[in-house]
């Protein structure tokens, strides 16, 4: 296993270009994700990604637009300085490769980028085992406490 | 801010918050507002040289602030930094297989609706 990347792949059965729209569009997106998502799904085009709701708007996360190549490809970074472009180094870049097959979709998802932001390839994968039961039980209770804060991370 | 130093921020970060009892000391502080090295010992397993010692970590990272009272401090969570440690969290693995299953079945009920609508 390769640390400092996330791989998942999955089956879709649907065409390409409704698994494209579906992984690409900020309407869609905000559908499995994050409360809202504020961006133009061109090349180049930067926005944000805002968790939770509240008076306050929520927590927003930086969100650029790598690649878009449909029905085929499409990438991003996020999760760099607000005040900064994302590049390598200071963001996670996202890609999403979709391939048809019989039919419908075959979508490969990889998340790379731990490594050059300074988490610790061991550490990640130990803290990532112990968090997925820690925080079961700990994020829903986070969830409705983090919509009520007024925070650009 | 450096790149050391960002690295070393969210290496100590994640840290912090990979110890199960600090998440439960969080949370207590997150559901009673505040708490001291006293009354969270009160209500965990661990003594409260022990939670001193989890209190003294997740300040450094920014986790808890810490005001004097008396002879003790009393610690709060600190908004901002929580939120962020939640972002950060939110983009890890386990995260991913709940986010591609929503893609499948968003993708896969506008697939279905597309056909009917054909068929019709």
């Amino acid at each position: 296993m390769e640390f400092g990347s996330i791989e998942r792949e999955i089956f879709v059965e649907a065409a390409p270009d409704i698994v494209f729209d579906v992984v690409s569009s900020p309407d869609h997106l905000k559908q499995w994700w994050p409360d809202d998502a504020r961006y133009e799904p061109t090349p180049g085009s930067t926005g944000e990604l805002v968790f939770g709701r509240g008076e306050d708007g929520g927590a927003a996360v930086p969100f650029t637009v790598v690649e878009a190549r449909p029905p085929r490809m499409f990438s991003f970074r996020w999760t760099h300085p607000a005040d900064e472009a994302a590049r390598e180094g200071n963001s996670l870049l996202v890609t999403f490769d979709l391939t048809p097959s019989g039919g419908g979709t075959l979508l490969r998802m990889t998340e790379t980028g731990f490594r050059e932001m300074g988490w610790g390839a061991a550490v990640l994968e130990q803290q990532f085992q112990e968090h997925v039961h820690g925080w079961d039980f700990f994020l829903p209770r986070l969830a409705p406490y983090v919509a009520t804060l007024e925070v650009s991370p | 801010m450096s790149a050391a130093v960002a690295e070393k921020v969210d290496d100590d970060l994640w840290s912090a918050i990979g110890d199960p009892t600090r998440r439960r000391m969080l949370d207590l502080l997150l559901v009673e507002g505040e708490g001291t090295a006293t009354t969270l010992g009160q209500q965990l397993p661990v003594t409260r040289q022990a939670v001193a010692k989890h209190l003294g970590v997740l300040d450094r990272v920014g986790l808890v602030r810490a005001t004097p009272v008396g002879r003790e401090r009393r610690y709060r969570v600190d908004d901002a930094q929580l939120a962020r440690a939640v972002a950060q969290l939110s983009s890890v693995g386990s995260a991913w297989d709940a986010r591609l299953q929503r893609i499948k079945r968003i993708a896969e009920a506008i697939q279905r609706t597309q056909q009917d609508s054909q068929q019709h």
